[in-house]
């Protein structure tokens, strides 16, 4: 029987220059980082490039990484989180040049009484729509986008080293538990913030509520997850 | 030096790292950390543990195999020899 390499060995290789290391990683890792950028971007073909990027990032940056000794899959999955919702803003913003629609996906309370927001709770349907095809256009180069780190720019100092997390599958079922306990206000605002790309004062506008009671919806919520990372993790005993 | 000055930051790391914090909280915490407090770093580093638990929210999903040979195909034409 085969024992799975750790990735961090696999990642060494890759900064060799060994091709298979790296296909060997995105064969592990490629469907949970995917599904975090699919979750965040709407059109499929912005969600693959970024995928793309995010692997050609880590092959370009893996003497870095490996030397730094920093948990891949943290790596791979703050990295990809980022650039998928760095992209997101900058598609918003274009929309919001684009026309009329644009307030829609700052406001979710257009005048469009049809307007569906989209899985992400970002873009309606018909500004999504009007958006595929048309990213070679509108996307901006991720290097350009200045809110966030540029992609792959991470502090190590602020990566988890590889004993301190795991991606253990049948332990996430305890995140989504305590995810679910979350008040729905709460959740919502963690979702926004999360997949939405979304500041403080646009999700209050989004969901219509004042800045100050988002504010707090925030903060709750991520304490309460903070509080409960260890007991995910399997690193306490706890019941959640 | 730990400031003490700092603990209303602590609430703030994970939104700072979401990119959910308004411009003012934004400038407040960048500015304390290039002063480079060694109390925010620990937290922040711990804040990036949970950050990384909320990407775990999404469920997997499977990209078109395509991008895989595409992914390969460039850094191949990038790639110095294996050593």
């Amino acid at each position: 029987m085969s024992v799975e390499l750790p990735a961090e060995d696999l990642l060494a290789r890759v900064a060799r220059h060994d091709v298979d290391a790296l296909s060997e990683l995105y064969d592990r890792y490629a469907p949970r980082v995917y599904g975090i950028v699919a979750h965040i971007l709407p059109a499929r073909d912005a969600a693959e490039e970024i995928l793309q990027e995010v692997f050609a990032c880590l092959w370009g940056e893996s003497a870095r990484l490996s030397q730094e000794g920093n948990s891949v899959v943290a790596w791979l999955v703050v990295t990809a989180r980022e650039a998928a919702v760095d992209r997101l803003r900058a598609l918003r913003k274009n929309a919001a040049n684009i026309g009329p629609q644009a307030s829609i996906a700052h406001s979710g309370k257009g005048s469009d009484p049809g307007a569906q927001k989209s899985k992400a709770g970002v873009l309606p349907p018909s500004v999504a729509k009007s958006l595929e095809g048309k990213t070679t256009a509108l996307k901006p180069r991720l290097a350009d986008v200045a809110r966030t780190p540029a992609m792959g720019t991470v502090p190590a100092a602020w990566l988890p080293l590889p004993k301190e997390i795991t991606l253990i599958d049948d332990r996430l079922v305890l995140l989504h538990k305590v995810i679910n306990q979350l008040p729905k206000p709460q959740r919502q605002a963690l979702e926004l913030a999360v997949f939405g790309g979304m500041c403080e004062s646009e999700i209050a506008a989004e969901i219509g509520e004042p800045l100050g009671k988002v504010q707090r919806s925030l903060r709750a919520a991520v304490t309460f997850v903070k509080h409960r990372r260890r007991a995910v993790c399997g690193t306490w005993a706890a019941n959640i | 030096m730990w400031n003490m000055g700092c603990q209303h930051l602590e609430e703030l790391y994970e939104l700072w790292l979401l990119g959910a914090l308004s411009e003012r909280g934004s400038l407040d915490l960048r500015e304390h950390m290039a002063r480079g407090c060694p109390h925010c770093l620990a937290g922040i580093r711990e804040a990036t543990e949970t950050v990384y638990l909320l990407g775990l929210a999404s469920k997997p999903a499977r990209p078109h195999p395509r991008v895989k040979s595409e992914l390969l195909r460039q850094i191949s034409r990038k790639a110095p020899p294996h050593r």
